[in-house]
């Protein structure tokens, strides 16, 4: 019986739902002292004075370290722009500026407390447009001399405050605007979003024979391998990283945190080692969160209210270090037109440097701002041309072969009117308009999207008891991708039930690169690598019980746990025996896959700064939404969510619906209720989960859910990616919906109850006003 | 100074500091590490335990305020019928993800439906407000309840 598209219970589970399953900040080792770290109370200022002496002189304090202790060197995932400690200046609030080793978790954060830091102020660069300017204070005046991680030949547009700049600019443009019957231009701002897992980042490091070791919960072990390897100025093999369960990411834990810092205190306090655990403050106002960003987009119509040019730029907040981000710029260009054919398209993306603290991934990296902007915009354009919404998304919607921007032809872009439908089928927009009650409105919105083709592998090892491991570096941030997909793909190989194979947690020393839980890729990448071990496995397994059956081994098949003649169930033999009888005359039976999806054919030249040039794997995304607002209180309450969403094919049903409906909860929380501001200073004025608000079980409605299954040939059992699209579009059709419902364009992220208020105010002077006309 | 309690249906004798918090004593001095440290300031619920059977958030509940009280966390709760069919409902259902708030959504189930067996969804989604989950957007975490309720009253 096959266990794909099957509820399957998730290996980890009954350990998570027991107490028994142990994360990264459980985590304890023999002898483990405590480490703190002294941050910057400031966004931008010069050290001008550090003191360790007071808390080295603490009873308890085994180690108090700065930048004088650590390599003079800098570290980064794309730039090497980040030193480990704040030297001679800050560039944002709670950046590290020394960190201390002692008894008791108590006794490291007084002992950091005892440090004695003071800082001179200097103007923060805050304000994203203000920052390109010309007499703009530069956040990193040496961003010269800074090197690519992959070396000099890597480098990429940048320029002072400019950290990384993508460029299309096809012909026609300005023809289409100087000929056109009506421009339409809107402006777009969004707030950072906080990733908000529930469990703080902490890490535990050990210094032993000239190695580095390093315990941690966390999404990507090969990156904070290399990362840790930059800031220690060693080679990546002298870092182990060894994973243990993750209460959370959400693409915050994909680059390296506390994990250097516990590994330097480890080695400072003579091998001891140490454990670093953020407090909810250290680890909200430190996260690499979403980015701020600024959308400028306008689009040229004809006489029919037909696009036929659009330009889009984006500003978008890296923060004081670039992190992943850079990478992450082209990506307007792929989401610029959305899913709509809009003509020749000029797109400007500029990542800014500020002092604040760098951004990063979060789930649907860049993609969530852009279609809200999209999104909006279509809707503003319908209106301006009394147009019906859906209609007119329909009237521009891409088609199976259409060309995009950068050149890649979407072949399956027809999914999309698939998507339309379904939605229409379960939520007739005709019905939902005719009856529309006051304060109530809908949205509708499409996107489409990448599944990431980075690398993976695994081995899938045969015990002789006929049950399975697979070796791997993959990590199951709680997704299920592993604790389900990967595991269900294996049994299914292997005719073993799911609860016969067992999946390591990774350990950079064990298992082979893989790129982590991020862009929906482990279900996908690791998943079909699994697949390829254990097809070896299979093979190896029919050459030994071809000698035990006595029959040639292409007349056999793996299946129910056993080795069998086709054709002749009743003539096998059980794995398990197999397994023992190879182990004592061929050797243990094992195999290998690695996976990597290549990047689809682009044009190089039709952009600059390129980092992303195409989308792999692509996915198709239709939301529709129905909110009511009250028009007292301004809040809004979601009365309804629908997706369509393509997946190739469903692994895990419970584990695809809960990709879904935590998606788009953590959109909706981004649309309604996450707001997290940035003072003039530069500083968070979110800082604890009381005032960063995120969604509880009576904001969020149960999403009603349309899967599309287009197998993917290359796909194990053809899955594609499925846990970033649920987030890319609640921002889009929440305020589509809001907008509708008040009769006044909301255009800012989050819509919270004080913008609503303030925009129905508008809205009752404008009617006041006309009346008295 | 000294506390004596029951942990779990059994009786034990701690050692705490005056100032210490119920959640950094069963952490640490019990190393039952099943209830979660997540914000330290009583709103994500991570940390919820139950004290003589009402959810307390233990990271702003003093352990010596536990003083000849029952404290009962998630290690405790396969000893009990309904703990032990919720913890199955969760698996099955769905209702874990990334699991880090299980725990405290647990505990808080178990007080919820030993008051009241059979509440409306509303009423569910109402009583969870002091429990936040990041991962499953709640659906498949009242999926899970409702299992345990029909699993409940079919016997």
């Amino acid at each position: 019986m096959s266990v794909i598209g099957e509820r399957v219970p998730r290996s980890d589970g009954r350990a998570k739902a027991s107490g028994e399953a142990e994360y990264g900040v459980d985590h304890a080792e023999p002898d483990m002292i405590w480490g703190a770290l002294v941050r910057s109370p400031v966004s931008s200022g010069r050290i001008t004075r550090l003191d360790t002496a007071p808390a080295l002189a603490m009873p308890g304090v085994h180690a108090v370290v700065t930048a004088a202790d650590a390599p003079d060197t800098r570290a980064g995932w794309v730039l090497r722009d980040q030193r480990l400690f704040a030297a001679d200046r800050v560039l944002y609030e709670g950046q590290p500026v020394a960190a201390v080793a002692a008894d008791t978790l108590e006794l490291a954060r007084e002992a950091a407390a005892a440090v004695v830091l003071e800082i001179e102020p200097l103007p923060a660069v805050v304000d994203l447009d203000a920052a390109l300017r010309p007499d703009a204070p530069l956040v990193h005046p040496d961003w010269e001399s800074y090197v690519p991680a992959l070396g000099p030949d890597a480098d990429y547009p940048r320029h002072g405050n400019l950290a990384a700049e993508s460029v299309s600019d096809p012909p026609g443009v300005d023809d289409a605007f100087a000929r056109a019957h009506r421009v339409v231009t809107d402006e777009f701002v969004v707030q950072r979003q906080y990733q908000a897992y529930i469990e703080p980042k902490s890490a535990v490091g050990i210094y032993r024979d000239g190695r580095f070791t390093v315990h941690t919960a966390h999404q990507f072990p090969y990156n904070v391998r290399d990362r840790v390897s930059q800031f220690l100025d060693v080679r990546p093999s002298a870092v182990r990283i060894v994973g243990h369960t993750i209460g959370g990411g959400f693409g915050a834990k994909l680059d390296a945190a506390l994990e250097p810092y516990a590994a330097l205190l480890s080695k400072a306090a003579r091998g001891r080692a140490v454990k670093l655990v953020n407090t909810r403050t250290e680890d909200l106002i430190t996260c690499p969160s979403r980015e701020g960003a600024i959308t400028r987009v306008r689009s040229a119509l004809d006489e029919d209210g037909t696009i036929i040019a659009r330009e889009l730029e984006v500003i978008a907040d890296n923060g004081a270090y670039s992190g992943e981000m850079p990478w992450l710029a082209s990506i307007a260009l792929h989401c610029a037109r959305g899913v709509y054919r809009a003509g020749p398209t000029r797109v400007t993306a500029r990542l800014v440097y500020t002092n604040t603290a760098p951004t990063g991934a979060f789930r649907g990296v860049n993609g969530t701002y852009l279609y809200h902007a999209v999104e909006r915009h279509m809707d503003h354009i319908a209106a301006e041309l009394g147009v019906d919404r859906r209609e007119y998304r329909l009237r521009h919607l891409f088609d199976d072969g259409e060309e995009l921007l950068n050149g890649q032809v979407l072949t399956d872009a027809g999914i999309l009117r698939e998507g339309f439908e379904a939605i229409e089928a379960a939520a007739p927009w005709a019905k939902l308009e005719a009856e529309r009650r006051p304060y109530r409105g809908i949205g509708i919105a499409a996107a489409w999207w990448l599944t990431n083709p980075m690398p993976g592998t695994a081995v899938v090892k045969l015990h002789e008891d006929g049950t399975a491991a697979v070796i791997t570096a993959a990590t199951d941030n709680g997704s299920g991708a592993v604790s389900m997909g990967v595991t269900q793909i294996v049994a299914e190989r292997l005719g073993i039930p799911p609860s016969d194979v067992f999946v390591t947690l990774p350990d950079t020393d064990v298992a082979g690169f893989d790129a982590g839980s991020q862009g929906s890729r482990t279900t996908r990448i690791v998943g079909k690598a699994s697949q390829i071990a254990a097809d070896e496995v299979i093979t190896k397994l029919k050459d030994v019980a071809a000698g035990l059956l006595e029959a040639a081994a292409d007349d056999l098949e793996v299946a129910d746990g056993t080795v069998r003649v086709k054709g002749a169930p009743g003539t096998s033999v059980p794995i398990a025996v197999v397994a023992a009888t190879a182990t004592n005359t061929v050797g243990p039976i094992q195999g290998t896959g690695s996976f990597v999806t290549p990047f689809p054919d682009f044009n190089p030249g039709c952009a600059t700064g390129l980092m992303l040039p195409s989308f792999p794997t692509p996915t198709y995304h239709v939301h529709l939404a129905e909110v009511e607002v009250d028009p007292v209180t301004g809040t809004v309450q979601v009365l309804r969510y629908l997706v369509a969403q393509e997946v190739g094919a469903v692994i895990s049903p419970d584990g695809t619906y809960g990709q879904v409906m935590g998606g788009v909860t953590q959109g909706i929380g981004y649309a309604l209720h996450e707001s997290l501001r940035i003072g003039e200073d530069g500083r968070y004025r979110e800082r604890t989960l009381e005032s960063y608000r995120l969604p509880l079980a009576g904001d969020v409605p149960r999403v009603e859910f349309f899967p599309l299954e287009h197998p993917d040939p290359d796909g194990p059992h053809g899955a594609k990616g499925v846990g970033e699209g649920p987030i890319l579009l609640p921002a889009a059709v929440i305020a589509n919906a809001v907008s509708d419902a008040i009769g006044r364009p909301l255009n800012n992220i989050p819509i919270t109850p004080e913008e609503v208020l303030a925009a129905l105010q508008t809205a009752e002077l404008r009617n006041d006003e006309e009346h008295v006309r | 100074m000294d506390v004596t309690l029951t942990v779990n249906g059994r009786q034990a004798q701690v050692e705490i500091e005056p100032a210490e918090t119920l959640l950094g004593m069963l952490r640490e001095r019990l190393r039952l590490t099943g209830t979660k440290e997540g914000c330290n300031e009583g709103e994500c619920g991570a940390c919820t335990v139950l004290v003589d059977g009402l959810p307390v958030d233990s990271c702003i509940y003093s352990a010596a305020a536990t003083s000849g009280r029952s404290v009962e966390t998630v290690e405790g709760l396969a000893d009990d019928d309904l703990g032990r069919e919720l913890q199955a409902a969760f698996v099955a259902a769905g209702g874990v993800q990334c699991g880090f708030c299980t725990p405290g959504f647990l505990t808080t189930l178990v007080a919820v439906l030993r008051e009241n067996p059979e509440p409306s969804e509303p009423e569910l989604r109402e009583a969870l407000a002091g429990n936040i989950c990041r991962c499953t957007g709640y659906s498949q975490i009242l999926d899970a309840v409702a299992a345990t309720i029909s699993g409940r009253n079919r016997r």
